[in-house]
């Protein structure tokens, strides 16, 4: 369940941005860049015992809605507070790709376009009944009936055979979805219109990776299911913990599952509270936690505690400048360039690349913790990542030669169009903490030294829901904007800068782009050398066409009570749902 | 009297419905809505454009208020965008926790407040009331928010004293466990709260007692040679309650609407954190419920502090 990890979407969009923001005071961390990256993934292996307690924080200014249900959950804090329990069907391995070592195993058939899932003997909800085929068809009836109001519907689900007809009503059961061993069986059968090749990747959208307890839930109408009590307050999970004790949107209690089938987890209770993000930095120092994560921003403040084990991943996301060249054509449902727009010139795209001093930003903003990135393809994608696409690092020399020889002549201080209309460009960024403002700041003043007259959309940095709402509907005092994706662990760039996809907020749309997305998901590409070259030719041609410029991501640290092993952030390690395993995790002897 | 409140109110009625027109107006104008934070690669637009358009929050929006209020009649105030639970039920859950802080930040408040205006008000010009305005001023040049994040981080963080955030602890079982819990999740908060609060009923308190000591029914209660402890407490102290008993009628409702940066701070969940968190979560149901409520709170108060004046100052009556 990558995915419910991957849904914080538009809350790391601003979060994103924000820990690039993060407030310094001095570019006097020139090191920490080094330091960063001697960050583990896990804590020492050592010898464990039974018994303890685990206080771990949870960090938002909100309550938590506490929808302990993955096809109904929408909020990321959910995911995070029901971790413990909330185990995905598939274990993966570092690249996320599908391994046996979950509570299920997959098997994929490109031929006869079917999935084959196998629920493993012995995995039972915490209640001690099996896991069954049921279970996980109803999952995907939870999603797809309409009355449940789930979010989670989307058309690549209905890849599925039958799956849109039970959305719509017109079938009582899904087509394609077969049970040989019938319902109390632990066998299923996915049929599939398409087959793609990032099928074998957990969080690809096509096949969902959790069950849901039918013998439990069968009685709540699918309109009553997200209110019920039995998902609010009285939950089933199959993972190693289960849930004692709920203090609505405060807190959550969770015990040792008895039944869980990898045996008896040793921690003796585990309690994750909110706690104000404001609250961190102190209650880090003071060990009021046992497992808490650092706000990039207070990393000084806390990096020299006592008694905790620093780890770090990169998370997959990027935080990214893109250019309105077109708009949403919503009746086609897809995106129109517009070849005349200001921005449509490839020289003012690169020039304004190499105006951007990501490193010297994330070195004084962000003690190292925030870095440039070159590509759109993050580099936990492992082979899919090119590392030969270097990006635009800070190059005013070259940024006016760029614009010099493409006919952006000097009036004044600031350059005309080749047409000779004069140009500005209006930049649309978020607000965020403290710090944004001085870099964006920064910025701008830096694409002054090119000659480009940049000013902030509204005069302004702009407020989340406004700034979206500006963006997604192409309002024309946008001419490039900064934003960030928080990305699902299936690599594919589709759903992100295709044709027909909303979210591909700069609208640019060139036949190549097409030509090279689809082969990425094309059968071909289950040949995988294939579409590992069709990665990499993207990834130049993203660079070099320079529509959308990755500009950066960072360290997300967690502090560790130094007692704990077992904690590891590595996607192998994972319950599959984009968490530690807490079945490892146990107090040292 | 009876004439009165009922007049007073029906004329509630029409400023309600002024109210809650303009409170629902000013929230649809709000750019964005419940569903623009769930966007993003793994959700379908389609299918948020579906669960906007099944939310009714295309209908033009004289439809969307009548829906609304035809839904008040029945007592539904709809269920929650964000958590998805009723609101009636999201509230109630608020209302109770923000209504044993308030309540105990209430008596905590007037038990500081009222032997510090005495304090004062009897000592005129003394070093007790010289002590007694310095508090004062203190307190009242303090921004609330300045002072609980300073109490927080010395007594919270620094000494480890009292919870920091939350209303329970995770771990209190049991009736007397909970309760306790509860208590110790309150009481600094609480103390912090009262502590700024005092301002007011200090100065008024002391004004009217320094007033009313030069006042001619008191003089001569004392030439009849009254003892000075009965003409101060007979006299002087209960006329010099009336300017803060003006204040109980909204003291009274405002137990329920909480404090909005005291809740913040300490992440207490209450009315007011629910109304800071549903305007930025865009959940309209909770927001337009509240502010209706908050408003309806107000116009209970004023009449409530009117009624109680005319009931213990004879001279003030309401016509």
């Amino acid at each position: 369940m990558k995915k419910a990890k991957v849904f914080a979407g538009i809350t790391l969009l601003s979060g994103v941005a924000l820990t690039l923001a993060a407030c310094g005071k001095s570019g006097s961390n020139a090191n920490e860049a080094s330091n960063a990256a001697k960050f583990s993934q896990a804590v020492p292996t050592k010898a464990t015992k039974n018994g303890g307690t685990v206080k771990v924080a949870v960090e938002t200014d909100t309550p938590f809605t506490g929808i302990f249900n993955d096809e109904l959950s929408t909020s990321n804090t959910d995911s995070e507070v029901m971790q413990y329990g909330a185990e995905s069907l598939f274990g993966t391995d570092d690249h996320y790709v599908f391994n046996n070592k979950g509570a299920a195993t997959i098997k994929i058939d490109q031929k006869a376009k079917t999935a084959t899932i196998n629920i493993k003997k012995g995995v039972k909800w915490s209640d001690g009944k099996q896991v069954t085929a049921k279970d996980y068809e109803y999952a995907y009836e939870i999603i797809a009936n309409k009355d449940s109001k789930s979010q989670r519907y989307t058309a690549s689900l209905a890849d599925l055979v039958g799956l849109k007809e039970y959305h719509e009503g017109k079938a009582s059961t899904i087509s394609g979805l077969e049970m040989p061993d019938g319902e109390n069986g632990r066998k299923v059968v996915l049929h599939f219109k398409n087959m793609k090749p990032g099928m074998n990747t957990s969080g690809n959208g096509y096949i969902w990776e959790a069950a849901a307890p039918y013998h439990y839930l069968k009685d709540v109408k699918f309109k009553d299911l997200m209110s019920s009590d039995k998902i609010r307050k009285r939950p089933l999970f199959f993972g190693p913990y289960k849930l004692q004790k709920l203090v609505r949107g405060q807190s959550t209690t969770w015990v040792p599952n008895e039944y869980y089938y990898k045996g008896k987890p040793k921690i003796t209770k585990i309690t994750a509270s909110v706690i104000n993000p404001n609250s961190v930095a102190q209650s880090i120092k003071s060990n009021k936690f046992d497992v808490i994560q650092v706000i990039n921003s207070q990393w000084p403040n806390v990096k020299n505690t006592k008694g905790v084990n620093f780890i770090a991943t990169v998370p997959l996301s990027y935080s990214y400048l893109g250019f309105k060249v077109g708009k949403w054509d919503a009746k086609k449902g897809e995106n129109v360039m517009n070849p005349k727009s200001k921005m449509n010139n490839k020289a003012l795209r690169q020039a304004i690349g190499y105006g951007m001093n990501v490193n010297q930003v994330a070195k004084r903003y962000s003690y190292g913790l925030s870095f440039r990135i070159p590509t759109l393809i993050p580099k936990q994608f492992g082979d899919y990542f090119d590392k030969d696409v270097k990006g635009y690092s800070y190059n005013i020399k070259k940024g006016n030669e760029i614009l010099d020889k493409a006919g952006y002549k000097k009036k004044g201080t600031y350059r005309v169009q080749p047409n000779g209309k004069p140009l500005t460009i209006h930049l649309a960024a978020m607000s965020g903490n403290a710090n944004q403002e001085p870099i964006i700041q920064n910025y701008i003043q830096q694409w002054k030294k090119e000659g480009l007259n940049v000013k902030l959309t509204g005069g302004r940095l702009i407020e989340f829901n406004s700034f979206y709402d500006k963006v997604q509907n192409d309002d024309p005092s946008v001419d490039m904007f900064m934003g960030a994706w928080s990305l699902s662990s299936e690599p594919s760039p589709n759903d992100l800068y295709s044709q027909t996809a909303p979210m591909n907020y700069s609208r640019f749309v060139t036949k190549k782009n097409t030509q090279l997305l689809d082969e990425m998901d094309s059968q071909k590409a289950f040949n995988h050398q294939y579409r590992i070259d069709k990665f990499h030719e993207w990834q130049k041609y993203m660079d070099d066409e320079a529509y959308v410029l990755p500009v950066s991501n960072s360290y997300t640290i967690t502090a560790v009570n130094k007692k704990l092993t077992g904690y590891s952030l590595k996607p192998s390690d994972s319950m599959g749902n984009g968490f530690p395993n807490w079945y490892n995790v146990a107090y040292t002897k | 009297m009876w004439k009165t409140i009922l007049r007073r109110l029906l004329i509630m009625i029409p400023q309600l419905i002024i109210l809650s027109l303009l409170v629902f107006l000013l929230a649809k104008m709000m750019p964005g809505d419940p569903f623009s934070g769930s966007i993003n690669p793994n959700t379908d637009p389609k299918q948020i454009e579906a669960l906007r358009r099944a939310a009714g929050l295309y209908d033009p929006w004289y439809v969307q208020y009548f829906r609304w209020v035809g839904n008040l009649f029945h007592g539904d105030l709809g269920t929650s965008y964000i958590q998805h639970v009723p609101v009636t039920s999201l509230i109630a859950d608020r209302a109770n926790n923000t209504f044993w802080l308030s309540l105990l930040t209430t008596i905590l408040t007037y038990s500081i407040a009222i032997p510090l205006g005495i304090t004062a008000g009897r000592h005129q010009d003394q070093w007790q009331d010289t002590g007694v305005q310095i508090f004062n001023y203190i307190t009242l040049a303090t921004p609330g928010f300045v002072f609980y994040i300073l109490g927080l981080w010395l007594f919270g963080f620094t000494l480890g004293w009292f919870p920091i955030s939350g209303s329970v602890s995770a771990n209190a079982s049991g009736f007397w466990g909970v309760l306790g819990s509860r208590l110790y999740h309150m009481i600094f908060p609480a103390i912090l709260y009262a502590l700024i609060a005092t301002t007011g009923t200090v100065q008024y308190l002391r004004t009217g007692i320094v007033d009313n000591k030069v006042e001619d029914y008191v003089r001569t209660a004392r030439s009849k040679g009254v003892p000075e402890n009965v003409v101060f407490h007979k006299h002087i102290l209960r006329n010099s309650l009336l300017p803060i008993a003006a204040f109980l009628g909204n003291t009274i409702t405002g137990l329920l609407s909480g404090s909005m940066i005291i809740e913040s701070v300490f992440s207490y969940p209450g009315m007011g954190k629910l109304f800071l968190d549903s305007i930025s979560q865009r959940d309209y149901t909770t927001l337009t419920a509240l502010i209706l409520i908050f408003g309806i709170l107000t116009l209970i108060g004023n009449l409530l502090s009117d009624i109680i004046m005319s009931i213990i100052d004879p001279r003030i009556r309401i016509q």
